[in-house]
């Protein structure tokens, strides 16, 4: 008997303009001991499903049709009270952010034991026994000692096992788990999957893991569910659904990702226009109207979840089959670099320090540390290229692009642009370079005034930098909102009129505005949704090539580094660990980190992420404000010997450009036994 | 927490420190001099000769504000020429009713606001809540004179169940042993404060309401009774304990206004007469002792705060 039984859902939010159908008509089954995924982008209704099941809808929402069979019952008709006894006892549900997720002011041992006082109606000291007794499941270091923890003395990782924690205390039969690990950096993503994983398996329950992300479906589930705009369009093995794509929008989900394991020469593909707008959907087929198989059937007709394979179903008249395929995508406009002026350094970071100091005391400010922000990184940047920085949170990758553009000067070392110093000019010289370093923001919602209209926002640097007439200035806007693929009515437009990958558009436009040199674009898209994603890198690769642009791109995300650099450089807890070409970085990593990095990206194909075991990087990073001796990543990588600890080791060349900081690295060193390098 | 503790009683001190040295300027910036001030416009010089020399006014200004001090430390807040005792004395007859009236009316207020604010957030934009809101903005615009004219015009004049002036007895045993003149006075200073105090719980709760923590704990099977005591009140307490911190100096201004209408024999009346009768050293010896309340009153407030908010007991 399945666990969990949904037939026809629809959820139903009432909003000032009209109702939202943000669940409409999904049927699906959870059995026993199975991970079934649930993905799709934001707002087709996969969070509101998850949360439809446990009755926990937002203001305004609620459940107009169907059923949720449920251990003998049906929740969507359950009392309150009724209700009250199934959550957290015999289904918990884990939330994306950990950070929010939790009650601050309270003590993580309240939070998990009062579950169990609620449910088990036990003592206190007894719920605080299970509470010990659950962190020590999840996971959690020194569980008896944590017990009396706040949630903000706990890293992000150890948070979301506490989540878990709370969610498992009472042995549900069925744990939903909501894009778990998305606000986490990605090796602590690979733990914490991988404790889930180990979980379901020790404890036997079945779970919803609910997620935008193709890779993890594709490593962590064994059905998939794909939801667009309310509806379920395709459901499989999740072997059968990578394997055998029937629906087209799960194609071009597929096709839009950039991906490790594929060459980047081509395009991505790109999904154009947005998700319908769910309180007004079209007629038929809802992805007809972004779909390049849709016919006048499609707009006429909605297709049911159905077709002549009962085991995958999908609801579409045109499914893409052997005869039917997404096009080849066109070859990338890679640009020329011989032509661009090539082999010449724009800019040169030269032994950069960047330290912050911490300071103490309200009235009387002391120095009780520094937060080693950057320690002598050395980098250099050719005209024309586009530099990648990788790394987790808090390695020091945004502080460097601070320092490119003269936002921030470095503490020691120096940054050199064509020939200058930048922590030497101020003033109007600093000015005028300020006019070729550009910066892009990742949240293209904060990132705009949003009391300005885009055409003065685009205007705005043109009149600083006092270049051209009002009249001149226009044309410039027009301009620059053609380029980035906006219609020219934008300029009378205010931001929030605009969807996320429009703004970045706008933010786009706004760096180009001045006709930098160099842009500084700091996740560019990891606030967008992957269909909007493509779009802006596609987007950027192309202007890139049409003005011949030099490009320091930031991310934690690996594979959209790849897509977009030449160069890469990864960085650990203010070093430099590793830099070289993408060849270099991603076929022949020498560090232990770039290595485990690339383990920890899920890539959406199920045998490669079946063939992974274990956890590629364990543990957590240490404190920025006192780093470990000798080499900082030591104290979680596997390799780590007496000597890491006692001597920094230094980067020491591979072969051209690569360069790595390690003691034993994972390919043989320029001027090592040829021999070697070939049995690598 | 103690160092914490500890960290902000010093910074207490420099601030009552600053409000002493102010105060002292004030009283050399007088129009013509303080001798001239307090005796009065027809003193002869050598009265005023012989008044300097006795109070040191001839000494150097750092040595006069040292003395000053020093007699501040020592419990001396001045003394009053006008009624020929000592000012500390006025205030020690006076503050105890003082206490009594803010004190009780501050209670009051924090029990009658912190739930309402939070009913009010649980029943946002239905007619409980409207109607709170309602009264809470009438009560808010009005000025206290006229909502404590009102109180009195209904309940003593009208219906003649209360009295309109205040307990006259000289002790605090004597104020209390009459608590129906109290009624109205402690009425009117609680209803002008819980109206403000209830509009920032409402908002605090509602943002609080929002917060993920809230969704947690409903999924975890909670009584709406437990998310509300255990979840969402110390979190919507946290904004509203600085707001209780930094309207001290409102409310005993609010009470200087009602203890003139409602006849209360409080410090605010003292003040308040002193103001009016240019009696200097009433009125710099009340303003230092409400500074250092004005100090206390936020220095207990961030003490709340930390005791309500673990993420601030950075020791």
């Amino acid at each position: 008997m399945s666990v969990l039984e949904i037939d026809g859902l629809r959820t139903f939010i009432k909003r000032r303009n009209g109702v939202v159908r943000a669940v409409d008509g999904v049927s699906f089954a959870v059995e026993p001991g199975e991970t079934v995924g649930l993905v799709g982008e934001s707002g087709c209704g996969k969070t509101m499903t998850g949360l439809s099941i446990m009755r926990l809808l937002p203001g305004g929402g609620h459940i107009a049709g169907g059923s949720i069979r449920f251990g003998g019952m049906d929740l969507a008709a359950l009392n309150e009270s009724a209700m009250r006894k199934v959550r957290g006892n015999e289904i918990g549900i884990v939330f994306q952010d950990p950070m929010t997720s939790l009650n601050p002011t309270m003590t993580i041992g309240h939070q998990i034991g009062e579950v169990v006082r609620e449910h088990r109606g036990v003592s206190k000291e007894e719920a605080m026994a299970r509470a010990e007794e659950v962190l020590a499941l999840v996971g959690m270091p020194r569980p008896a000692e944590r017990l009396g923890y706040y949630p903000h003395q706990l890293s992000g990782g150890l948070r979301q096992r506490v989540m878990i924690g709370i969610a498992l205390a009472c042995d549900p039969k069925l744990l939903i788990a909501d894009e778990p690990t998305t606000a986490l950096d990605v090796t602590i993503q690979d733990q914490i999957l991988t404790l889930l994983d180990d979980l379901k398996e020790r404890l036997g329950m079945a779970v919803l893991l609910i997620t935008h992300d193709m890779g993890v479906i594709a490593g962590r589930t064994d059905r998939v569910l794909v939801m667009y705009a309310g509806k379920i369009v395709e459901k499989a093995g999740t072997g059968r659904l990578f394997g055998r794509t029937r629906h087209p929008y799960t194609a071009a989900l597929l096709a839009s990702i950039p991906r490790l394991d594929q060459p980047v020469t081509h395009r991505l593909y790109a999904i154009p226009g947005l998700p319908p707008d769910l309180a007004d959907p079209p007629p038929g087929c809802r992805f007809a109207p972004r779909c390049r198989f849709a016919t006048e059937e499609c707009a006429a007709s909605e297709p049911v979840l159905g077709g002549p394979e009962p085991d995958h179903p999908y609801a579409c008249f045109h499914p893409i089959g052997p005869d039917s395929a997404l096009p080849a995508t066109e070859v990338v406009d890679r640009h020329d670099r011989a032509e661009s002026g090539a082999d010449s350094d724009l800019l040169v970071l030269e032994h950069t320090v960047k330290e912050f100091p911490v300071t103490s005391g309200a009235l009387m400010r002391r120095a009780v540390g520094t937060v080693k922000a950057v320690s002598d990184v050395t980098l250099t940047i050719r005209r024309g290229e586009t530099l990648g920085l990788v790394g987790e949170s808090g390695c020091g990758k945004t502080t460097i692009g601070r320092m490119i553009v003269a936002l921030e000067r470095p503490t020691s070392g120096r940054v050199v642009f064509e020939g200058q110093d930048l922590g030497s000019l101020s003033g109007a010289r600093l000015r005028q370079v300020r006019k070729d370093l550009q910066l892009m923001f990742q949240d293209p919602y904060a990132s705009l005034d949003p009391r300005m209209r885009v055409g003065s926002i685009l205007r705005e640097p043109l009149q600083i930098q006092g270049l051209g007439s009002a009249a001149e200035q226009r044309e410039r806007v027009a301009g620059l909102l053609r380029e980035v693929g906006l219609s020219p009515r934008a300029t009378e437009l205010y931001p929030h009129e605009f969807s996320g990958g429009q703004r970045q558009r706008i933010g786009l436009a706004r760096a180009l505005a001045l006709s930098p040199k160099l842009i500084v674009a700091d996740e560019p898209v990891s606030a967008l949704d992957v269909s909007i994603r493509s779009q802006i890198l596609n987007l950027m690769r192309r202007l890139q090539a049409a003005h011949g642009l030099t490009y320091v791109v930031i991310s934690h995300d690996l594979s959209v580094i790849r897509y977009l650099a030449d160069q890469v450089g990864v960085m650990y807890l203010g070093k430099l660990v590793e830099v070289g070409s993408s060849a270099d970085i991603y076929e022949r990593p020498a560090h232990p980190y770039t290595h485990g990095l690339l383990n920890t990206i899920p890539v959406p194909d199920p045998e490669v992420e079946r063939a992974k075991h274990g956890v590629a990087v364990a543990g957590e990073l240490p404190s920025a404000m006192d780093p470990p001796s000798g080499c900082r990543f030591r104290t979680r990588c596997p390799l780590a010997q007496d000597v890491c600890a006692a001597e920094e080791p230094v980067l020491r060349a591979f072969g051209g450009e690569h360069k790595a900081a390690c003691h034993f690295p994972l390919q043989t060193p320029a001027g090592g036994h040829a021999s070697e390098v070939l049995v690598q | 927490m103690i160092g914490f503790i500890i960290r902000r009683i010093g910074q207490a001190i420099i601030v009552i420190l600053g409000v002493t040295l102010i105060v002292f300027i004030l009283r050399h910036l007088l129009p013509g001099n303080i001798a001239r001030a307090i005796l009065g416009i027809r003193a002869t010089p050598f009265a005023i000769a012989a008044f300097n020399r006795q109070n040191g006014l001839n000494n150097p200004l750092p040595l006069q504000y040292v003395t000053f001090l020093n007699q501040l430390i020592h419990g001396n807040l001045g003394y009053s020429f006008k009624q020929n005792m000592t000012v500390d004395s006025i205030v020690a007859h006076d503050l105890p009713n003082d206490l009594v009236l803010v004190g009780v009316s501050l209670v009051l207020a924090l029990l009658i606001a912190i739930p309402l604010g939070i009913v009010q957030a649980v029943r946002r934009n239905k007619l409980t809540d409207y109607t709170a809101t309602g009264i809470a903005f009438v009560l808010y615009s009005m000025p206290a004179y006229l909502l404590g004219l009102l109180l009195i015009a209904f309940f003593a004049v009208n219906l003649r169940l209360l009295p309109a002036e205040a307990p006259q007895a000289s002790t605090i045993g004597g104020v209390l042993a009459d608590p129906s003149g109290l009624v109205l006075p402690v009425a009117t200073l609680t209803l002008v404060t819980v109206a403000l105090f209830s509009r920032y719980m409402r908002s605090s709760a509602i943002d609080s309401l929002t917060q993920d923590y809230i969704r947690t704990a409903r999924a975890k099977g909670l009584r709406q009774s437990a998310i509300l005591f255990r979840h969402l009140l110390r979190n919507s307490l946290i904004p509203v304990a600085t707001l209780v911190g930094i309207s001290i100096p409102g409310i005993l201004t609010f009470g200087l206004i009602i203890e003139q209408l409602f006849n209360f024999p409080g410090v605010g009346l003292a003040y308040f007469n002193a103001a009016v009768n240019g009696d200097y050293p009433v009125v710099f010896g009340i303003t230092v002792l409400v500074a250092v309340a004005t100090v206390l009153g936020n220095l207990i407030a961030d003490v709340a705060y930390a005791v309500l908010d673990p993420r601030v007991r950075y020791d």
